[in-house]
């Protein structure tokens, strides 16, 4: 988790990951920050994100994106 | 039946679909809807029917190859060695994405060979003219099945999401049918996922009271939109537009910003009543605009305006591509390259770049759709390039990006960009855009509305007034929906009397002052034409 919240604050500083669940829907990553994310997080926990884990629901905390990751690399 | 607003269909058509959907016992309900749908096609593209029906059975087959592609590889799955199972998955990703590039490659292709063909044989004879080469290829002219480009993308959404696993494809023929041919929609949209309606659509339910109340009441704006403000507009837009060489800068500007609200009655309008005919059979289609002149930046815009299109092209084009194995191999090298900001924008202009030309042309053949395509493209991606560099320049100058000021003069802009952009959307060809971009720049002048010419153009000062008292009564409405209050939630709680005396206002205002009858051309349905 801890270097999950790094990647995000090297990506876009202007943000609490710790407690913000809202990052999509307030816009604060956009499209741009979600390739850059993704890029990241692929190389980073060697998982692979396909297409359809993009949607809001998996990206809008910390936390979220965590569970996901989590459950990728079980999946793998 | 030419339209939604034609007297026929409000009258006749849409009346004896809903008494006969009502009559009828809960299992034939979808029978009769999709009976109705195939009606409704067929009077307005005769046998064309037959390019729905084809889509409709391929779609369904598809869907059940993939299925069954994805059901024999599971149960494989469960017989062979964890260490096998990387490469068994990967096996039947392959087989899976052949199938699917021929669903999509035999979908895309038909739009492309029905919709571009005179388009792209009109091109090929001119580069045939530029080298010399005496070869003059016929035209064809193919008749296009309405609403062709709309069931398309629907089909090859189902694909995708069967292919993706979001959806398991569907045996029921009928449930397809209706999700590619459902009436209401068929024309101009919203493009939605078969999740988010094919199950609503057979279920059958009776038509509640609050239903066709609040249907009605949703129709009934649309009509005020379309039949009020978008037909009576029409000659304006139309005389400056085919004679645009005639008129001053200050004329151009006019007609285009009467072209940008035309547009927007017309589709919004539309969306309406489809929205309210659709909520009359119990189904809940999804919203295609959300206040769009109230976005601060032209990206704002573009996810508040048709959106139902803009999500089809993030979800299956934008993501797929910028999430592709090269791009993302892209972004990684970038990021390092050229840092956080401008790293991932390198993979995102490419796939932005593919969503816009495939924008511009899904509306249309023509270099001018392409050019409004790529028109947009840059802008949305200069506004990423830009926008940490004028966050700085705004604190640098103290200026608050949440003032008044500063949201008012964002809106502005944004709004003067669409327009722009709108004028080369419905300028007879690229040619005819520039001239009338140049006009509108090199040759401003407020001299035809002080010596009266604004009143020759096909609208006198009555209509100038009819069409601003509506524009202001609609803009009243967004803003209270831009701040969360629902007008017509707030009418539907009134009392009994309250409530029928704003219904039968709001008639007697559309039959009064609609834009029918003589002296009058209603515009044609422009967004089933794309």
């Amino acid at each position: 988790m801890e270097r999950l919240i790094e990647i995000l604050e090297d990506i876009q500083p202007a943000a609490d990951y710790e407690t913000c669940t809202t990052l999509i829907d307030d816009h604060i990553l956009d499209s741009m920050a979600i390739i850059a994310l993704v890029a990241e997080i692929e190389d980073e926990f060697d998982i692979t994100i396909p297409t359809v884990e993009i949607i809001p629901a998996n990206f809008n905390s910390a936390q979220a994106m965590y569970d996901m990751i989590t459950r990728l690399q079980e999946e793998e | 039946m030419s339209s939604f607003f034609s007297i026929l269909y409000v009258l006749v058509f849409l009346p004896s679909v809903v008494i006969l959907y009502n009559i009828f016992p809960k299992k034939y309900r979808p029978i009769v809807l999709l009976v109705g749908s195939y009606i409704f096609f067929w009077s307005m593209s005769g046998k064309l029917l037959v390019y729905l029906l084809f889509s409709t059975l391929s779609v369904h087959h598809i869907g059940l190859w993939l299925t069954n592609l994805q059901s024999e590889r599971n149960l494989k799955l469960k017989e062979v060695e964890k260490s096998e199972k990387k490469e068994l998955k990967g096996l039947y990703q392959k087989k899976q994405r052949r199938v699917v590039l021929f669903g999509v490659l035999l979908h895309i292709g038909i739009l492309l060979a029905v919709k571009y063909t005179p388009f792209f044989t009109e091109n090929i004879n001119s580069l045939f003219g530029v080298l010399n080469i005496p070869i003059t290829l016929d035209i064809p002219k193919i008749m296009m099945p309405i609403g062709i480009s709309f069931y398309t993308l629907q089909a090859v959404s189902y694909i995708f999401d069967v292919y993706r696993e979001i959806i398991s494809a569907d045996r029921n023929l009928l449930k397809i049918a209706l999700y590619m041919g459902f009436f209401p929609q068929i024309m101009e949209g919203p493009i939605c996922r078969y999740s988010e309606t094919a199950h609503i659509l057979c279920e059958g339910e009776r038509t509640s009271y609050q239903g066709l109340t609040m249907g009605i009441q949703r129709i009934l704006y649309g009509m005020l939109k379309k039949i009020v403000v978008a037909d009576r507009l029409n000659s304006l837009i139309k005389t400056v537009f085919d004679n645009y060489s005639q008129y001053d800068g200050g004329i151009i500007v006019v007609a285009a910003v009467c072209y940008t609200l035309q547009l927007y009655m017309e589709f919004s309008g539309t969306m309406d009543l489809v929205i309210g005919t659709a909520q009359i059979f119990n189904v809940k289609l999804p919203e295609n605009f959300r206040q769009p002149f109230f976005s601060k930046t032209v990206s704002e815009f573009w996810s508040r305006w048709h959106i139902t299109l803009g999500i089809f092209f993030k979800d299956y084009i934008f993501y797929p591509l910028s999430m592709s194995k090269p791009l993302k191999k892209l972004t990684t090298k970038a990021r390092k390259l050229v840092g956080n900001h401008l790293g991932p924008l390198v993979a995102g202009a490419v796939a932005l770049f593919c969503v816009w030309i495939c924008n511009g042309l899904w509306h249309g053949a023509g270099w001018n759709y392409i050019f409004f395509g790529m028109y947009h493209f840059v802008l949305i991606l200069t506004g990423n390039i830009v926008e940490p560099y004028a966050k700085k320049l705004l604190e640098r100058l103290h200026v608050k990006k949440k003032g008044v000021a500063y949201h008012t003069f964002s809106v502005v802009r944004t709004v003067i960009l669409v327009v722009i952009g709108e004028m080369f959307f419905r300028a007879n060809g690229l040619r005819a855009g520039m001239s009338m971009f140049k006009n509108m720049i090199t040759n401003f002048s407020l001299a035809s509305f002080s010596d009266g010419t604004i009143l020759t153009l096909g609208m006198d000062a009555q209509d100038f007034m009819i069409v601003g008292i509506t524009v202001a009564i609609v803009m009243v409405i967004s803003i209270l929906k831009e701040k969360d209050v629902s007008v017509r939630e707030g009418i539907a709680k009134r009392n009994l009397v309250l409530r029928w005396s704003i219904y039968y206002a709001l008639i007697i205002f559309i039959v009064i002052f609609g834009a029918y009858g003589r002296g009058y051309v209603p515009v044609d349905p422009i967004y089933a034409n794309f």
